[in-house]
């Protein structure tokens, strides 16, 4: 335990999170705020400016996400406060830590409609897992650490402290008292083993369905254990794509929406699905009712609220993956279902021999999965070029793929990128982005300059608004209202003038030559990458669709 | 329209008495769907735990938003009073 000592609340908040071993954090200054931008000044903690809130919100996301911490951000009251509210969306819907710290007008003031008041406290009542406000300097200590605590316990999610003013300049004599502030309330049922081994160890077509909740539980060594003792084909949802190694023969690649044919088709021919961290969402099932018809379900999971939520489960097995998947593990008698699933996979393989001189999608991620370095951190965006991402790019480790997975939140790659490569300083980062999500935050190529980020951004353009056009064109007749986007400004010229090197291509040809230089390049660099506006993502499965009943071509 | 069942149920929830722990409840069971019909909230001050009678109605099955309710930080515990457990319709 540090000594006690005396502080502003704005200097306590620094020594806090130093104590928490809070290193690096994103934010921009404001009115309400500036007790505690002061207190900065003269900390350790490495503050690093965004030029907008919503870019400090998700550099923090993918500084948590990438390095398996919990991610810290600051922003002034009014309009900072809320420019941080999709961050925190984004934070909560994928469960991931952060710990948001706004500026809020002093005390007395709170209430008035002051210059640059909002109620975020109450704003963020449906955006965070908690939230505080803070309005006796002596409770400050005591919730800075619960907010550390709450963000981290169970299932992870974001917590937001607001401070007002009076309060970051009040004096109090901090403890740093570590003791846990959470009552442990919920006392989690038994594990079934016993049922959930007489269901696995019947089952001849068994799956098992991966979720980003693997990576959260530090699984990973012990879901990859449970396929290669048991010999189940995997299949995975998006966020949790790299928690089966994909070399492994039985793994049959992601599920749903834009999943592989292969691993669609064997989860609705399957009669057990063994649920590892994932919670059935509408993206990955598809019709809900035609969703696995034929499977009895052993659902893992550390949220209570997620089990029989959308799919009953026939075993419920709560609490701690690392703990309880090894109990289930067993040798399976499945030989026939896999040799079947293995065929599938064979079959239904991707193919990069796409036709003509232009440039294919899926064949620059290909390229850019096979070339880059071990331990490569990708983020993405929202669109077709995540979905591409999805499909063609292998990923060994949750961590090395950061995507909006349950917010879906255009605007993410870019500053969560920027996030990953602080938190990551040797590795390579890369930005998966399209023409219309990367100018959702595009303020943060000034963020690159001026830390000099070296991040890689790939930029995959067809002028438009890509999946939008494609579900246009697919379910609304060709109405392709409000998704061109042939206006957008010169990107190359708009990234030089942010001191970062651009190259354009636009044919096939040229492909490899530019990955590599991408890649080997030292500090922040752009590859435009020009693809026909009329490329779709397949396979797709039509909304209220089962999975089986996917879309391969028009 | 086609007429939809409501299943009406009765909460009683145990809270600590901390800030905005009303409007946390009360948000979450909007968004999860359930309708509130009736409320009653008293608190303890003697040892600040506050108790709160929520009576809701919604298609969907109460555990739903019980579990919901559980996660939220300053809940102490949910119980279904299952002896006024009604169904009613509703167009």
């Amino acid at each position: 335990m540090t000594e006690s000592k005396t502080l502003t609340g704005g200097a306590l908040l620094f020594e806090v999170l130093q104590e928490h071993g809070v290193k690096h954090v994103f934010g921009y200054p404001g009115g309400a705020i500036m007790p505690i931008y002061d207190a900065l000044y003269h900390s350790d903690v490495k503050h690093f400016l965004c030029r907008h809130e919503q870019g400090a919100a998700f550099s923090a996301v993918g500084y948590a996400r990438a390095a398996d911490t919990v991610g810290v951000c600051l922003a002034t009251s009014g309009p900072g406060a809320t420019n941080l509210i999709t961050g925190l969306a984004d934070a909560l819907a994928d469960s991931i830590p952060v710990v948001a710290i706004t500026g809020q007008v002093p005390t007395g003031a709170m209430g008035s409609d002051a210059f640059q008041e909002i109620d975020i406290f109450g704003l963020s009542l449906a955006c965070t897992k908690h939230s505080f406000q803070v309005t006796d300097i002596d409770d400050l200590e005591k919730v800075l650490y619960q907010a550390f605590e709450i963000a981290l316990e169970g299932r992870q999610g974001p917590v937001l402290v607001d401070i007002p003013k009076d309060i970051q300049l009040a004096e109090v004599t901090a403890r740093f008292d570590k003791l846990s502030h959470l009552e442990n309330k919920v006392q989690l049922p038994l594990a079934d083993i016993g049922n959930a081994l007489e269901l696995l160890t019947t089952a001849k077509q068994p799956i098992l369905y991966v979720g980003g909740g693997v990576g959260m539980a530090n699984a990973i060594d012990e879901v990859r254990d449970f396929a290669n003792k048991t010999g189940m084909p995997c299949v995975s949802t998006l966020k949790g794509l790299g928690a089966i190694n994909p070399d492994n023969e039985n793994y049959l690649g992601m599920l749903g929406m834009h999943g592989t044919k292969a691993a669609n088709m064997a989860v609705q021919e399957s009669d057990l699905l063994v649920v590892v961290g994932a919670r059935f969402d509408d993206r990955v099932t598809g019709k809900l009712d035609e969703f696995a018809p034929h499977a009895k379900v052993i659902h893992f999971d550390i949220d209570t609220a997620e089990i029989n939520k959308r799919r009953k489960a026939d075993v419920a097995i709560l609490g701690d993956l690392k703990a309880n998947l090894p109990q289930l593990s067993s040798t399976l008698d499945i030989a026939p279902w896999q040799e079947k699933l293995k065929q599938n996979k064979i079959d239904c393989a991707w193919r990069y021999d796409h036709p003509g001189e232009n440039i294919y999608a899926p064949a620059v991620l290909k390229a850019i999965s096979d070339k880059m370095p071990t331990n490569t951190c990708v983020t993405t965006d929202v669109g077709q070029h995540q979905m591409w991402a999805a499909q063609h790019m292998a990923f060994d480790d949750p961590s090395n793929f950061l995507t909006s997975g349950g917010m879906g939140t255009m605007g993410f790659g870019l500053p969560a990128a920027i996030g990953a490569q602080i938190s990551r300083p040797h590795d390579t980062v890369i930005v998966v982005s399209g023409d219309g999500s990367i100018m959702m935050n595009i303020q943060e190529l000034a963020t690159i300059k001026r830390y000099q980020i070296p991040v890689k951004i790939l930029l995959i353009d067809n002028a438009k608004l890509g999946m939008v056009r494609q579900w246009q064109d697919l379910f609304f007749e060709g109405r392709l209202s409000e998704t061109d986007l042939s206006d957008n400004p010169d990107f190359l010229m708009l990234a030089r003038s942010f001191d970062i090197t651009a190259k354009e291509i636009s044919k096939k040809h040229e492909i490899d030559a530019a990955v590599e230089e991408m890649l080997d390049h030292e500090g922040p660099y752009l590859l435009q990458v020009k693809i026909d506006a009329a490329e779709n993502v397949w396979p797709l499965v039509p909304p209220n669709t089962a999975n089986d009943k996917m879309m391969e071509s028009v | 329209m086609k007429p939809t069942t409501l299943n009406k149920y009765k909460l009683i929830i145990m809270v600590d008495d901390r800030q905005v722990v009303l409007e946390r409840i009360l948000q979450v069971t909007r968004y999860r769907g359930f309708l509130i019909n009736g409320m009653h909230a008293e608190v303890n001050t003697g040892n600040n735990i506050g108790t709160i009678t929520l009576s809701v109605s919604s298609e969907r099955p109460i555990s739903l938003l019980v579990d919901q309710i559980n996660k939220l930080i300053d809940i102490k515990g949910v119980e279904v009073d299952n002896s006024e457990e009604l169904v009613a319709a509703s167009i």
